[in-house]
């Protein structure tokens, strides 16, 4: 017992790789977001300048107004609890509604309110300046399913809770906002008319638009109900959709660009159009402020609300870049000064690309791109050669390409390398005079591959259709591009990131594609771009004119080095993209996976007389007799994967070969089933022939579930509902003792079917992410990354998931250095690779080679972004951060001239006793 | 007459008078006695020895076995320095040994140097077999197949695929 504990206590040892405390932040960043801007609310004249939000993604932060830094920020609970509905600050600054609520610090008012979720609704008080709650009520409504589209509001004091019966009336309930009480009882007010397509609250009115040509509307809390209908001025074309509310003007809502009020007592300034608006104060006089974008030519103007006349002082236009999308003016603060001329004034504008973008004096004041907040795709692109690295490169590739004619190949070649290191000299001795070219922008940049090529360029896709260019080292964004009208596919696919040409092809410029699906039409669009400048390439935008079911990655074409993109359109046609690599094609085989049917169909594509044709060759139907399966998740191995190590050495020194079928992917389905809650099944197919490889079924376990694919094994974590735990499957499978074809692979010669060992484990944790690392030669150990829902990365060896791990304590166990099974899998704190660098609702990790083999790059998505190196049987090949180069050398210079001396010493030594 | 009074007298008389025949020219000096000169006695009782000695040198290899063997049993089959050392002596010292017998059989030529030369090589043969059975049961040896596993190359893929779960 005390051998074996020893014997763990090593492996552990051995394979802890923590930082030490004066590494930290020097191979990671981490990026803090907060998301899509949904409630803002900004106070210049506070003590404290303040800019508090809330976000779509369930946060409540506070941003410095000056710098747009996070001040704070509270990542409150995943939807549909979190989901904010309501953010009501006190204030004096704000409109006369307010008022009645107290001053901050009192026990009876308070310093920011939300309400978020609907069963329960939290009603949360805040502490504006340093983000804690300081109080929390809540109620359960009677009726979940209608409270889901409850609203709510805030007037004197009292929070008022909205809950529409759609086509029948409205329930109103009045509570004191700091207590929870109810001021009275529930209100039903009978409204027939009410739809969730047309309605919307505007402050205290209810508002609906009636066919399009007129606004009926209730005062909620007018103390006899009376129905308001505001005829629409007269409208070229019908409205549709619901009215939009401006905030802090009570009853009044935009309709097509236009305000109107429903508001006896609210006058509003007819006339003005824009696409968005604002009410905020400027010179102690209520201003109405509205903004619009003429072709990347943004203008902000506004009006004094009581008799409309333009304030010239806030009358300001710029160009925003294209990247920013169209962005709409949320909120306003005017700094009092003495002199006011509008200097001071910050606008605050969200865009559809998810930006935050503030606006002061015809300038961008800073802006925060909160699109990466929600990344869907990475991958990391070598940066270019420098010059003179380019022509050695070229060389060697000269060299390779015309080896035939090998007398002239030496001649020419020595010619090469001659007038290559010539102009080397020449550009080094330029570059010293200071008369060498420009650097290039990229070169300016610093964006030049380093030895190790741990330097990258980190290419993030986004939900929004926002791609950025961020340094892997420093963190810095380098270029932005947005995509208009795309969107992810179905079935919860997101839009693709493809690299169709690395950097390695030293002339050509690496090209990178967005495959994605057209709003509008749902065709697919193909947007090829420069992963390095950030530039359109190719002709850019390609919109094509079928629908994309599937898609796959031809091999590189001899000349241009592009992997072309091969795609299934929905009428099974297959296309290739560019069409000049269409040979290539012939012989690859395509599958799709229906989620909902759980049916597989296998394609094979065929290039014969200039012409692609594409047979359907398979199906699978794993929907079971019943049919009630549905796949939850599909996981292939990465096809950069390299395996080193073809064999596992058992501990009688014989080889058991690893079964590396590269067509394997793994299926799961979950289904609910009567006796067992719910049946997951896993099934491992292999694609090019059809046939199922192995399945397993799991009972009383159901989703979350997260698979990682690698080698020979494979890993997936599932929530196992009978003992309420996450646990972990691995299986690794095996040919046997001999191989069956040491040379080849085939799926369709039949291999033997495979020896397969499976294992479970406990983990103490919720996995919220799988991924296991990848370096270039595949000969560095393999870690599994899992990501916990705190927000912690864990890097888990895979000896420790080994499902040979034994049972019983044998030798020949430990001859094969397999630790006993313990079913709890150990997550020591010197694991987490992210410190205590957290990572709010981290949802993804990806990881890419870089040039040292012993070293993996990692990126972690969700609300944040981090970025880090792993290194899984440490940095083998590199020399330690803290390696004494000044001792080695002093050594080295006193060795070489010690032996010097002593050789003349005993020369001339020799030289007198000869004279003796 | 004479030859009777020569056997008389000592035998260091010498007797001129003698005939002068072709004997007389390979007279040998007085005092000499070639009986004396080669006591055949000696001669064949040295050569006994030099081949009783040679083949001690001859026998020396296999003689050295049996020791080498209970050097090996306790030196035990883990890798550590000892042990390593015992068994690169163990393993160079019959091989240098094998190259130098022609140094080592000049000083027993003879009837039976062959036969001699091919035991001690013979011998020395044994020792290193010993001593390379040693370095299998150490494991020093690339005898299995999970020696040779690094050298393994990686199949190649016939077929590519491509795919995954529908978009439409």
């Amino acid at each position: 017992m005390f051998s074996t504990g020893t014997l763990i206590g090593l492996l552990l040892l051995s394979t802890c790789s923590a930082l030490y405390e004066d590494q930290i932040k020097k191979f990671d960043w981490r990026a803090l977001n907060v998301g899509a801007l949904k409630h803002v609310h900004i106070d210049l004249n506070n003590f404290q300048p303040r800019l508090l939000v809330s976000t779509e993604e369930q946060v409540v932060a506070s941003i410095c107004p000056k710098t747009g830094a996070l001040v704070w920020r509270q990542v409150l609970e995943k939807k549909p609890r979190g989901d904010i509905k309501l953010l009501q600050v006190s204030g004096f600054s704000d409109d006369s509604s307010d008022t009645a609520a107290a001053p901050v610090g009192t026990t009876l008012g308070f310093d920011m309110l939300t309400v978020q979720g609907h069963a329960p609704a939290l009603v949360r008080g805040w502490n504006s300046n340093i983000g804690t709650i300081e109080w929390e009520w809540s109620i359960f409504p009677l009726n979940t399913e209608k409270a889901e589209d409850a609203v709510w509001f805030y007037s004197n004091s009292v929070l008022y809770h909205v809950v529409p019966a759609w086509q029948s009336h409205l329930e109103v309930t009045a509570y004191f906002a700091t207590s929870g009480h109810s001021t009275g009882s529930t209100s039903k007010i009978m409204a027939a008319w009410i739809s969730p397509e047309s309605c919307a609250l505007a402050g205290t009115y209810f508002v609906c638009i009636s066919e399009g040509k007129q606004l009926i509307s209730l005062d909620l809390v007018a103390k006899s109900t009376q129905v308001i209908r505001t005829t629409l001025e007269e409208q070229q074309q019908q409205v549709v959709g619901k009215p939009k509310a401006l905030l802090g003007l009570n009853g009044v809502v935009i309709v097509n660009g236009k305000l109107v009020s429903v508001n006896k007592d609210q006058a509003i300034c007819s006339g003005l159009q824009g696409s968005s608006f604002a009410v905020g104060s400027f010179n102690y006089r209520k201003v109405l402020a509205y903004a619009d974008l003429n072709d990347k030519n943004l203008a902000i103007n506004a009006v004094y609300l009581d008799n409309c006349s333009p304030v010239p002082e806030l009358q300001q236009s710029l160009e925003l870049p294209a990247h920013f999308g169209t962005p709409s003016l949320k909120n306003f603060d005017c700094k009092l000064k003495r002199n006011g001329d509008g200097k001071s004034c910050v606008f605050l504008f969200s865009t559809n690309t998810e930006s935050i973008v503030a606006i002061q004096q015809g300038r961008i004041r800073w802006s925060r791109e909160e699109a990466l907040a929600n990344v869907i795709a990475s991958e990391f692109m070598d940066l270019p050669l420098a010059d003179s690295e380019g022509t050695l490169e070229n060389e060697m590739k000269g060299k390779a390409v015309d080896s035939k004619s090998f007398e002239r190949d030496i001649a020419s070649a020595f010619l090469r390398r001659i007038t290559a290191q010539a102009v080397q000299i020449r550009s080094l001795f330029l570059h010293v005079i200071g008369l060498g070219p420009p650097p290039s922008d990229t070169q300016r940049a610093g964006l030049i591959r380093d030895s190790f090529g741990l330097h990258k360029m980190l290419v993030l896709l986004t939900k929004s259709g926002k791609i950025f260019g961020v340094d892997n080292i420093s963190g810095k964004h380098h270029w932005q591009l947005f995509l208009p009208n795309v969107q992810g596919f179905d079935n919860a696919e997101e839009m693709r990131l493809i690299v169709q040409r690395s950097s390695k092809h030293f002339p050509l410029q690496p090209l990178c594609t967005i495959v994605a699906k057209d709003a509008k039409t749902g065709n697919g669009v193909l947007y090829r771009f420069n992963p390095i400048t950030g530039q359109a390439s190719e002709g850019g935008q390609l919109q094509l004119d079928y629908k994309i079911k599937q898609l796959s990655l031809l091999p590189e074409t001899e000349q241009d080095f592009v992997k072309a993109i091969l795609i299934l359109d929905s009428s099974n046609k297959v296309h290739v993209q560019p069409k000049h690599a269409e040979p290539l094609a012939n012989g690859i085989y395509l599958y799709t996976a229906d989620v909902k049917t759980a049916e597989l169909e296998g394609y094979f594509v065929k290039y014969a007389g200039d012409q692609l044709s594409c047979t359907h060759i398979w199906n699978v139907r794993l929907g079971g007799h019943t049919s009630e399966q549905q796949i939850i998740g599909v996981a292939g191995k990465n096809p950069i994967e390299h395996v080193h190590s073809q064999g596992r050495v058992l501990g009688d020194r014989s080889v058991l070969y690893k079964y590396i079928n590269p067509n394997l992917v793994a299926f799961v389905t979950q289904s609910p089933d009567a006796t067992h809650k719910s049946i997951l099944n896993l099934y491992l197919i292999d694609v090019v022939s059809g046939s199922v490889i192995f399945s397993m079924t799991h009972r009383k376990v159901r989703a979350p579930l997260h698979i990682v694919h690698s080698e020979n094994w494979l890993a997936y974590s599932y929530f196992n509902e009978k003992v309420r735990r996450t646990e972990i499957t691995t299986i690794e499978l095996y040919e046997g003792k001999t191989q069956a074809n040491g040379s080849v692979f085939s799926s369709l010669q039949a291999p033997p079917m495979p020896l397969v060992e499976r294992q479970s484990y406990i983990i103490p944790t919720i996995v919220e992410a799988l991924r296991e690392t990848i370096t270039e030669r595949g000969i560095t150990n393999k870690h599994v990354l899992i990501g916990t829902a705190s927000g912690a990365i864990i890097e888990m060896p895979w000896h420790l998931l080994d499902p040979r791990r034994p049972i019983a304590s044998s030798t020949q166990g430990r001859e094969e250095g397999a630790i006993p099974y313990i079913p709890e899998l150990p997550l020591p704190t010197e694991n987490h690779i992210n410190y205590n660098q957290t990572i709010a609702r981290l949802r993804n990790i990806y990881t890419a080679p870089s040039g040292l083999e012993s070293t993996c790059l990692v990126v972690a998505s969700g609300l944040d972004l981090f970025v880090t190196r792993v290194a899984p049987s440490k940095t083998f090949d590199l020399l330690k951060e803290d390696f004494d180069y000044i001792l080695i050398s002093i050594v080295l210079v006193a060795l070489t001239s010690g032996s010097l001396i002593v050789k003349h010493l005993a020369s001339r030594k020799l030289l007198k006793q000869a004279w003796k | 007459m004479s030859s009777k009074q020569n056997a008389k007298k000592s035998k260091w008389s010498l007797d001129f008078n003698g005939s002068k025949n072709a004997e007389l020219s390979s007279v040998s000096p007085p005092g000499y006695n070639p009986t004396a000169l080669v006591n055949q006695n000696e001669v064949v009782r040295d050569q006994r020895l030099v081949i009783k000695k040679s083949w001690d040198l001859a026998l020396g290899p296999l003689k050295n076995i049996p020791m080498n063997l209970f050097i090996m049993y306790m030196s035990g089959n883990s890798i550590s320095i000892f042990p390593i050392m015992m068994v690169g002596m163990m393993l160079i010292r019959p091989i240098k040994a094998v190259f130098t017998t022609q140094v080592t059989s000049k000083m027993a030529e003879g009837a039976q140097g062959t036969g001699q030369r091919i035991i001690y090589i013979l011998g020395n043969l044994a020792n290193v077999a010993l001593a390379l059975y040693k370095c299998h049961s150490m494991g020093l040896l690339p005898t299995h197949a999970s020696d040779w596993l690094a050298f393994v190359q990686p199949q190649t893929r016939l077929e590519y695929y491509g795919g995954g779960i529908s978009f439409i």
